[in-house]
């Protein structure tokens, strides 16, 4: 299992295609809701939890439907399927990789989304870090299950997204109101609810994957 | 098992829903008397509440019909599922148009983005992805495992979407177990209870019927492909 987390790793270190493209498309959403929606000053503390999350899960999805993109490219996936790994394994090690990528991107992505709406983050950082990381587990687990029944059918790529984003609307929910009140200098304790949410979402759709991956993946 | 249920709901429910949906209609229109606030538009809460708490019901359905096909292997309980959650669909529109007109009339606008309504287009959207996923999985062998994971899915996040909404913000009136307002009058519970049995009796009736189809395309497919199997053995013999 770790053996797959690193060669997926050392993969994508060595062409940095993921990241940086997922990357790029986060600032071009972050451009794209700067012209389609009026920030002033006065509305940016509203309105940033809203974009920060709307780019994220919209450049997420592209890095996530890939997952297994890269093993069919390269005719692996029935080696990987006849490994002696069990399946809930694999969609571990998979949903780890997707994490840590996402993690990268969402560390470059966060600098530049402070920068653009020069949001006083100041002691409130480690928060938000801690929110965002919460909300990247639900979003890659939940991902990373369907990305292998999207790459089945035959609209591909593109159902994956469909699939996805009605599923996720609870953790999209929790996730804009916990940071917005992190943003207003909440602690992690006095988000209640939502930081319950956020985390019972992803340990909830990682054991729905873990358990029911194997089903999906006989070939 | 399957065929013997089947059979049963396909020959009992015509007529029971017959008289169902009659007595209801005629209860809605009739008898029940008219809600003093909202006026002759509450009645249309008759068909909406009955279709939500069927349609809860057919997507819980769906979800736990797909965990046992997973389980099991044993296509009927796909083909349940498929069944639960395509006419489960249905309710979910009729939820959506009946609550829309509604809306209209009591607070003025066709839609807002309340709880229960994002809750309901949000499970809208799900199950329309999910009838989705098995179009264009169509003759693909893994399709019915996709689709029953992602019933399983929408099944586990009903309750969370439930939640998440409502502590979003909700003016959705809250009409059973509320203790100031709600409805109170006795007829009104009855008129509520008929309509629920039509609406579910009516439902049963499609499943079944939705089921027999599916089987049966099933079969219409085996058929075919034993056909063209046959007739190209054939071609070659004579060639």
């Amino acid at each position: 299992m770790f053996a797959l987390i690193w060669k997926d790793l050392i993969l994508e270190a060595r062409r940095r295609e993921t990241v940086t493209s997922l990357f790029i498309l986060g600032v071009l959403i972050l451009l794209v809701f700067n012209f389609a929606i009026d920030i002033q000053s006065d509305n940016v503390a509203e309105l940033a939890p809203g974009l920060l999350w709307a780019s994220i899960v919209f450049s997420a999805m592209l890095g996530l439907s890939r997952t297994f993109l890269v093993e069919r490219e390269n005719g692996c996936m029935t080696a990987l399927l006849i490994a002696p790994l069990d399946r809930g394994s694999l969609y571990i090690a998979k949903f780890s990789v997707n994490l840590l990528l996402m993690l990268v991107f969402e560390a470059m992505l966060l600098p530049i989304f402070i920068l653009f709406f020069d949001l006083p983050v100041a002691g409130k950082l480690l928060n938000l870090i801690v929110v965002i990381f919460a909300g990247s587990i639900g979003l890659s687990s939940i991902g990373t299950l369907f990305a292998l029944a999207a790459l089945g059918t035959r609209a591909r790529e593109l159902m994956l997204p469909l699939i996805v984003l009605p599923l996720q609307v609870p953790l999209l929910i929790a996730a804009v109101k916990a940071t917005s009140m992190v943003l207003d200098g909440a602690s992690l304790g006095e988000l209640g609810i939502w930081g319950t949410m956020l985390a019972a979402f992803g340990i909830l759709f990682a054991t729905v994957g873990w358990l029911t991956f194997e089903f999906i993946s006989v070939d | 098992m399957f065929r013997k249920a089947e059979n049963l709901i396909l020959k009992l429910s015509p007529p029971l829903v017959a008289v169902a949906v009659l007595v209801s209609s005629l209860a809605v229109f009739m008898w029940v008397p008219t809600d003093k606030a909202l006026g002759i538009s509450q009645r249309i809460f008759y068909y909406h509440v009955p279709a939500a708490s069927t349609c809860f019901a057919a997507f819980i359905g769906a979800g736990l019909a797909s965990a046992i096909f997973l389980k099991t292997r044993n296509e009927q309980w796909d083909h349940a599922a498929h069944a639960a959650a395509g006419v489960g669909m249905v309710y979910a529109t009729i939820v959506l148009i009946t609550g829309s007109i509604w809306a209209r009339t009591a607070w003025g606008t066709w839609w807002t983005w309340d709880a229960r309504l994002t809750t309901f287009l949000i499970l809208w959207l799900i199950y329309a992805v999910y009838l989705l996923l098995r179009a264009f999985s169509q003759g693909n062998e893994m399709g019915p495992r996709y689709a029953a994971v992602l019933a399983i899915a929408g099944a586990v996040n009903i309750p969370l979407v439930m939640m998440a909404t409502r502590l979003w913000r909700t003016i959705h009136p809250k009409v059973i177990n509320n203790p100031q307002g709600g409805i109170q009058d006795p007829r009104m519970i009855a008129t509520l209870v008929l309509s629920m049995v039509a609406l579910f009796t009516l439902f049963l009736w499609l499943w079944a019927l939705r089921m027999r189809m599916l089987r049966l395309g099933d079969r219409v497919e085996l058929l075919l492909a034993d056909h063209y199997q046959s007739s190209q053995t054939f071609s070659r013999s004579n060639g």
